[in-house]
């Protein structure tokens, strides 16, 4: 197995500052308002991918990186931390970006890569199913071959960014699964396509991206909507889910480190009685227990990142599913004690921190609950029976 | 056409600044970085070289710095923005030198290496007297255009625009020259992704006082001619007062408070 230091190498370093220094000439400010407004955070994200920071993980010779998912989750950790995160990062690189590269014809390669690399090509992803949920082997939504491509019907939801993509991968299964065990396909469905409609969902979480409902009602789509091989689907869509789950970790950690600095600055100076509020252990320790819970999540992350693109997939699912157990856990509980720390300003709009709580939660949710990746680490690390 | 930007590896502005017991800047303790003023002369530079492209021959920005092992941090970045390699002068005898022996150093640096252009910052971040670019032209024997806003190349012209309070000139100055350019000179880019991992290979010599042929005599704090004789810390940010418009008085107070501070 390939060896892994504990550290990141200068350049990730170095990356890390270049982002930090763009995003924070954005600002919280800046992607509060945008969100607020229900506008989109465009700028920023043409502002990182002029600079090839949201490309970093693509192949070069399709306008990429060439570099790692760590180099990517390196990116939206920084832009998170700096207040300004990219929901769509997740998606279209980590995802689509990832799947393609891995498993798509040079021809699929050619037509999508440099688009998703520069940012001017924006890729949804859609697994999630009103009866389907957690348990993605129940998925309905299915491609039936046709004479020339597919027809592919079926809905999805909780959906990001569909408005502002210009395709989405569906997972979804071909008609002759008759076993009822999972044989996932990804298709690449234009957001244009006849028959292809989506429905905004009213969410509580303070975000320029919105979630949506979407309802596929016999989309044609050419043979070469299909990506990657028809009988390997499951393979594929592992190769894409395990950058989702560091990029979610690396989201986290990122909103973890921005209420925890909010938190710290406040108790630095605010001061009821002799000392600063920073000085009573039960404001310190939460904070300090919280710094090594984002350090902790941080480190496996980054391991994840670092076996994932040393090709251990196996190995790089598993601790790519604790990162994202930890970071869930660390950015919940750091916007909960940040919230603490404030006092009433932990609830006004001005301190901004109160929005941290409901948009921490969503780490614990998506893409895979808490609860899911229990059971995984029950029934794969520790060898348990399962109760499904 | 070869271009040396000199850059200073300066402390962090936004960490706490610290001195030694000799009044010199603490460099140890905190985290530095390529001065901020610096990277505009490095973002010139590479313009010029961008503009000339590959006619007259292929160009080539060489970084120079003097300061301590952390130094070339400043150089990792001039790299990663784009110049092609990095020249490193490192000796302890340097430590404590003031504008005079830094100047020195630089301009035996300099004459080492290819020069049609020699471009600085307009002034350090950190301990700053802005006078190095003039010393540097002087020590070179070169026409020094300081200063420079706007800067403009004209096969062996070099024609910048320097703005001053009450007037703006231009100043030309034949190749080889020495520049300096100011803040307003353009932003400077940040490096991009392939900037950053390009950098890791791209050739950074380090120089001593001997390969430079300079007396450890000449420089350092013990030859120097300005001695720092006191510092203070900054003082300590108050809550400040924030003027409350309820009854229209708002503007008034904002105004006296203005007038109290002499600042209208
Ligand atoms: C803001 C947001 C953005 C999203 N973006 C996308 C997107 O872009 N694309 C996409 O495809 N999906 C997206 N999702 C969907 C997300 O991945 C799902 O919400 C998530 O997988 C959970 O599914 P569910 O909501 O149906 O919950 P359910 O599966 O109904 O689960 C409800 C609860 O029951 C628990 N539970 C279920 N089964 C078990 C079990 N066997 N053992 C123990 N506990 C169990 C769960 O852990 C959870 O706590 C998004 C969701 C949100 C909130």
């Amino acid at each position: 197995m390939t060896q892994i230091p504990f550290v990141e190498s200068p350049e990730r370093q170095s990356l890390r500052q270049e982002v930090r220094k763009l995003a924070s000439s954005y600002g919280r400010e800046y992607f509060v308002r945008q969100a607020r407004n229900g506008e989109k955070t465009t700028e920023l994200w043409q502002d990182i991918a002029k600079h090839g920071y949201l490309g970093v993980s693509i192949p070069e010779e399709y306008g990429g990186g060439g570099g790692g998912i760590g180099d990517l989750a390196a990116v939206l950790e920084e832009l998170a931390a700096a207040g300004s995160p990219l929901l769509m990062m997740v998606v279209s690189p980590a995802i689509c970006g990832t799947v393609i590269t891995r498993f798509g014809t040079d021809e699929q390669k050619r037509r999508w890569l440099p688009g998703i690399a520069d940012g001017s090509f924006t890729m949804a992803f859609a697994i999630t199913e009103p009866d389907a949920g957690s348990n993605s082997h129940r998925i309905t939504t299915t491609a039936r071959r046709d004479a020339d491509g597919w027809v592919l019907k079926g809905r999805k939801i909780y959906i990001s960014g569909v408005d502002e993509a210009q395709a989405v991968l569906v997972v979804a299964r071909t008609e002759d699964a008759k076993t009822g065990s999972l044989k996932p396909c990804l298709f690449v469905v234009p957001t244009d396509a006849a028959g292809f409609e989506y429905q905004p969902i009213e969410m509580e979480i303070l975000s320029p991206e919105k979630q949506f409902s979407v309802f596929i009602d016999d989309v044609h789509l050419p043979a070469d909507a299909l990506v990657g091989d028809e009988d390997a689907g499951l393979l594929q869509l592992f190769a894409g889910l395990n950058p989702e789950r560091i990029m979610a970790s690396a989201f986290a950690t990122g909103m973890a480190r921005l209420a925890l600095e909010q938190a710290v600055e406040y108790a630095k100076t605010r001061q009821v009685f002799k000392t600063p509020i920073g000085a009573h252990q039960a404001i310190a320790h939460p904070l300090a227990e919280s710094h090594v819970e984002v350090e902790l999540a941080r480190l496996m992350t980054q391991k994840a990142a670092a076996l994932y693109d040393a090709g251990e997939d196996m190995a790089a699912g598993e601790a790519a599913n604790m990162a994202k157990f930890a970071s869930a856990d660390a950015v919940c509980k750091a916007a909960d004690r940040a919230v603490q720390t404030l006092g009433g300003n932990g609830l006004t709009v001005e301190y901004g921190v109160a929005s941290l709580l409901t948009a921490s939660r969503l780490s614990r949710i998506a893409p895979v609950s808490r609860e899911m990746i229990l059971n995984f680490v029950s029934s794969f690390s520790l060898g348990l029976p399962k109760s499904y | 056409m070869n271009i040396v930007v000199c850059v200073k590896y300066v402390p962090d502005a936004t960490g706490d600044r610290k001195f030694e017991s000799d009044n010199t800047v603490d460099r140890e303790g905190v985290d530095g970085l390529l001065s901020e003023l610096d990277e505009y002369a490095v973002e010139q530079s590479l313009q010029l070289k961008e503009k000339l492209g590959s006619d007259g021959g292929d160009s080539e920005v060489t970084v120079l710095t003097i300061g301590p092992a952390g130094a070339v941090d400043a150089i990792r970045k001039a790299l990663q923005m784009g110049a092609d390699k990095g020249v490193h002068v490192q000796d302890d005898a340097i430590a404590g030198s003031d504008a005079f022996a830094t100047s020195l150093v630089l301009a035996e640096a300099v004459k080492k290496l290819p020069h049609d252009l020699v471009v600085c910052g307009m002034a350090s971040t950190d301990g700053g007297m802005g006078v190095v670019p003039a010393m540097l032209s002087e020590r070179l024997g070169l026409p020094g255009a300081t200063l420079g806003s706007s800067i403009e190349l004209d096969g062996q012209t070099l024609k910048i625009r320097r703005d001053g309070d009450t007037a703006t000139v231009t100043v030309e100055a034949t190749l080889p020259a020495v520049l300096s350019v100011t803040d307003q000179s353009g932003e400077a880019r940040y490096p991009s992704f392939k900037g950053i991992m390009a950098a890791k290979k791209k050739p950074v010599e380090t120089w001593s006082l001997a390969d430079l042929g300079v007396d450890a005599g000449q420089v350092g704090l013990e030859a120097s001619y300005t001695a720092v004789e006191e510092t203070q810390a900054r003082p300590p940010r108050t809550a400040g007062e924030i003027v409350k418009d309820e009854d229209g008085s708002g503007a008034k107070a904002l105004v006296d408070f203005l007038v109290s501070k002499k600042f209208v």
